[in-house]
């Protein structure tokens, strides 16, 4: 294929927006896919990206497409949207020329359309702006147009209005795709040299590579070479995602499609890395891929003592196709043998927990989420603290350091106010306020990322009824004066349920979860005291008053087997409850500590 | 060798006017109609005995046995002591609702060989009574008593307690009129939510919130409290006797002795095997009219199931039982059997023990249904 007939682009754009239709009728306008094969949300194929109406995986598909008698291969790589999948976003970026930047003609500019747009002008991409749902009844097409001008800088007569439902400006976008984004460079006669953009695996043919040709040619029987592991393999197979993978003889500079080469672990294939053919030193590694950083770590533990073996293959089994995930084996006092889980953010976090439960069947008990924390000890060492048991004595601690990150909000104005009060709440130092139109604007704050992984989200959603929205990226440490919460359940320190927080918000955080532990927490037949604590000072504390009268009234003859089943099936309740000392904790309780103690502010 | 027969049997008459809000028995609410079938059903289930059983003890219970019409209510009576006899000296029970109690229908009992009327008073105040769905007045509760005094029968009374918002002042009136009357045995139950009942699902709606634990403690000891002071045993978790007035036939329940039984959801203990009639009346009466076992459940208790049933059970009773009675009646040593669950509430208070008898305390009593578990195994 002559690369001046090859267009390579993604689409951006907020969840809801419309991506993954405008991508379904891209696939039926070029005829890649027949009318009669389309399902909703083509590309979507996982079941819970399906069942969400996000998309947390890259994935590619080529569409073959004539226009003016000339025969063109438009590659389309989908992108996730949400800021947790950043690193998937960058990956398919690098492997394109253009972007479609979507937005809803009724929700306007959203912070996502912006930290993705940057994101595309960062990798030097054109981009086709594209105003979505045109159709909708409360359509407002120019307020977003002047929107996306003043908040993107993009020129209003660049735009194009389409609804992707309704099929409406389809082909001019079709015009516009191959009229304003640049054919890839790069000469199919030159050495091979193909960009790893992804990868998966299959039970029987073992690891599939995605790639991205740089430049060269790919033929089926070639022996290649993956420059970072430094391993040779031949091609057995080669094409393009059509969008179900289709067979073809070869690939050549610009073009996007798969390698199968009897690879047998998908940890062979690391993504970012360079392939070349196998006799050539000479051709150089492209620049790889920032690797992927675990910003959020819980544990998972299974519910019941016994599954520890099979959460630990499902977990094997779930990270082969999703490499940023990782897990490590712990021990908790409290909940036994499990896994300390290392997650991009909080939607891949709730994701990977879903799909455990859906896909493997386990029962788990998950810890409340933090932050990675660094510490310098007095000795100069520095530690990346993953989880609260691994915080030293104070004694010890010279300085301990937290991940700040920059969040975009884009509010409608009135709700600036309660945006602004969140923030604070919260140690925000605001970065500045801009005017997208009239109506809506953006806030710009440094926020500590421990901070937005609780509860912000919600809170925003619910300060902004629903429509503020939020964007953060990664600005780097800042030393905080952080403690580490301990919970006492009668005297005994509740591993799992240990918290770094602010010194300042220790005594509000410390009496909201106790409050909630004893809410959680059943009667006993003693008194149980709940305490929460730094070091050995008691910060705040709450009684569960002990059982006064548990007693069953009638018990004659009919209901003598009635009621030992009952008790019975109390006995087995007990045994699979967490207990400390004698005090048995519900799983519920675990997740107590992610109260925060502060009131919504719509409340 | 064939265990000897039971000694005791229950019958179950399922008919109502209607269901009360807290209720969850075996009853069909105003089909009347079915009186009749209902009495053909029962003979044939009592003629599948083969052969009368002499027992010491019978038990007709509800729904509302007093529901029926006098001429039924005589063929029931004349049914079960052809296949039931008492034995002289035995103790013949029937539940009724005080307005349905009138001095013809305790006479046309005691002739009969009744001994002992139960009757479903559940309170003396007109509010609890409204709130509970009774129908009764204070005049028919009177009426009810003062014809079980005349034919010399012995008088047995419910009352429920707990109910939301009750005060303490509510329930010891309650208790005052209670012991201004001639009764020898009384039952109270707290108000307890029973799923499948009208109050459960407006509890469940948020609608009806139970009276604080608290509360219901101080309610239940005062009860103790009053009642003994008046000279009655508490001798069961739920029930009080005058001395020489306890009710043999639950006795037999609790001692996880045999007793036979008859009627829609009733429940039979015999040679180690505990059956449970179809709870459908309707059902019940099809099986029977067609030939088929009118039997729901049936499981065989074990010989530790037994041995736990008993401790429990047994403890239930507040004069406890004897250790060695009953490791040599059961044949498991206590020990084996919940040794550390017992030592646990031996020190903690809730259980007592003196000689060779082993009992709840009064702090166990109120907490019991949480020890249960742990005796289970």
């Amino acid at each position: 294929m002559d690369r001046h007939r090859i267009r390579n682009f993604c689409i951006i754009a907020h969840i809801d927006h419309g991506k993954s239709t405008l991508a379904d009728r891209l696939l039926e306008y070029t005829g890649a896919v027949a009318s009669r094969e389309m399902q909703d949300q083509l590309l979507d194929d996982m079941e819970l990206e399906r069942a969400r109406g996000i998309t947390i995986k890259a994935r590619a598909v080529s569409m073959p497409y004539r226009h003016q008698g000339t025969e063109y291969e438009l590659n389309l790589i989908d992108t996730p949207g949400h800021v947790d999948f950043q690193y998937e976003v960058s990956r398919s970026l690098a492997c394109c020329e253009g972007a479609l930047l979507v937005v809803d003609a009724y929700q306007g500019v959203e912070a996502q359309t912006v930290a993705n747009a940057y994101a595309a002008l960062e990798h030097d991409l054109t981009i086709i702006p594209v105003v979505n749902k045109i159709d909708l009844k409360h359509a407002r097409v120019e307020e977003v147009v002047e929107e996306m001008e003043h908040s993107l800088g993009i020129a209003p007569e660049e735009v194009i209005p389409v609804s992707a439902k309704a099929g409406i400006g389809i082909d001019r976008l079709l015009a516009a795709i191959l009229d304003r984004i640049p054919p890839p460079e790069g000469d199919a006669a030159a050495p091979l040299q193909a960009m790893v953009f992804d990868s998966h695996y299959d039970a029987y043919r073992g690891a599939i590579t995605y790639v991205r040709l740089r430049q060269g040619t790919l033929s089926r029987r070639d022996k290649i070479r993956y420059c970072g592991t430094n391993r040779t393999y031949e091609v057995l197979e080669l094409g393009r995602f059509r969008p179900k993978q289709e067979a073809c003889e070869s690939l050549s500079s610009g073009q996007v499609g798969y390698i199968i080469g009897n690879i047998k672990s998908i940890a062979d294939v690391h993504i970012g890395d360079t392939v070349v053919l196998a006799n050539d030193q000479e051709t150089p590694r492209l620049p790889g891929y920032q690797p992927p950083k675990r910003m959020v770590y819980c544990g998972l533990y299974p519910a019941d003592g016994q599954d520890f073996a099979e959460l630990r293959d499902a977990l094997e089994k779930l990270s082969i196709n999703d490499p940023s995930f990782e897990f490590a084996p712990e021990t908790s006092d409290a909940l036994g043998f499990g896994f300390r889980c290392g997650f991009l953010g909080l939607l891949h976090m709730e994701i990977v927990q879903q799909r455990l439960e859906q896909e493997a069947d386990i029962d788990l008990v998950q810890t409340a989420p933090n932050v990675t924390y660094e510490i310098t000890t007095r000795s100069g060492e520095v530690r990346e603290i993953h989880r609260p048991q691994e915080v030293p004595d104070a004694g010890e601690i010279a300085e301990f350091r937290q991940p700040i990150v920059r969040v975009n909000f884009i509010v409608p104005t009135e709700y600036i106010g309660a945006i602004m009060k969140l923030c604070q709440e919260r140690r925000g130092v605001t970065r500045g306020t801009e005017y997208l139109s009239t109506t809506r604007a953006m806030l710009t704050y440094d926020l500590p990322l421990a901070e937005v992984i609780y509860d912000l989200h919600d809170k925003l959603k619910s300060a902004t009824r629903g429509y503020g929205t939020m964007d953060y990226e990664l600005l780097g440490y800042e030393p905080a004066d952080l403690v580490r919460m301990d919970v006492l359940v009668n005297g005994k320190r509740v591993d799992a349920l240990s918290v770094i927080c602010d010194r300042a918000d220790a005594q509000r955080r410390g009496r909201a979860i106790v409050r909630k532990l004893k809410s959680e927490i059943d009667r006993h037949l003693f008194e149980v005291a709940v305490q929460a604590a730094i070091g050995s000072r008691v910060i705040a504390r709450e009684t569960v008053p002990a059982m006064r009268k548990n007693v069953t009234a009638k018990c004659y003859g009919g209901d003598i087997t009635r009621k030992r089943k009952l008790w019975a099936k109390q006995r087995e309740g007990k045994k699979r409850m967490k207990s400390i000392g004698k005090v048995d904790i519900p799983q519920k309780a675990f997740m107590a500590v992610l109260d925060t103690g502060r009131q919504s502010p719509d409340r | 060798m064939t265990p000897p027969a039971p000694r005791a049997a229950y019958i179950h008459v399922p008919f109502c006017h209607r269901r009360c809000g807290y209720c969850n028995f075996t009853v069909l609410a105003g089909h009347d109609e079915r009186i009749d079938d209902y009495l053909r059903a029962l003979e044939i289930e009592l003629r599948g005995l083969g052969t009368p059983r002499p027992v010491d003890t019978l038990f007709i219970g509800g729904g509302t046995p007093t529901r029926l019409p006098l001429p039924h209510w005589a063929r029931l009576l004349d049914l079960v002591a052809r296949w039931f006899p008492l034995r002289p000296g035995g103790e013949w029970t029937v539940e009724g609702n005080p307005e349905d109690v009138s001095f013809e229908r305790v006479s046309v009992a005691v002739e009969r060989g009744v001994t002992r009327w139960s009757l479903g008073v559940q309170s003396f105040l007109p509010w609890k009574r409204g709130f509970l769905e009774r129908e009764h007045t204070g005049e028919t509760i009177d009426r009810a008593i003062e014809s079980c005094r005349q034919s010399g029968a012995q008088v047995a009374v419910d009352l429920i307690f707990a109910l939301p918002d009750e005060t303490a002042s509510d329930w010891h009136s309650d208790l005052d009129q209670l012991l201004a009357r001639p009764v020898q045995h009384v039952s109270t139950y707290s108000l307890t939510l029973e799923k499948g009942t009208a109050f459960w699902s407006r509890w469940y709606k948020g609608l009806l919130q139970p009276l604080e634990e608290d509360r219901q403690a101080e309610l239940y000891l005062a009860t103790r409290r009053r009642l003994r002071a008046a000279g009655f045993q508490h001798y069961e978790i739920s029930n009080f006797a005058l001395p020489g007035c306890r009710c043999r036939h639950n006795e037999t329940y609790w001692l996880c002795g045999q007793y036979d039984a008859a009627g829609p959801g009733a429940a039979r203990f015999v040679g180690g095997v505990r059956e449970v009639n179809h709870r459908s009346t309707t059902t019940w009466m099809r099986r029977l009219f067609a030939g088929d076992s009118p039997v729901a459940e049936r499981e065989t208790i074990g010989a530790e199931l037994a041995a736990r049933e008993r401790l429990i059970f047994g403890l239930r009773r507040l004069e406890g039982i004897d250790v060695r009675e009953f490791e040599e009646a059961t044949g498991f040593r206590l020990d084996a059997l919940a040794g550390p669950a017992i030592d646990e509430f031996l020190a903690a208070g809730f259980l007592e023990q003196s000689g060779t008898t082993l009992r709840l305390s009064e702090p166990g009593i109120l907490v019991s249904d949480t020890l249960w578990p742990a005796l289970l195994g």
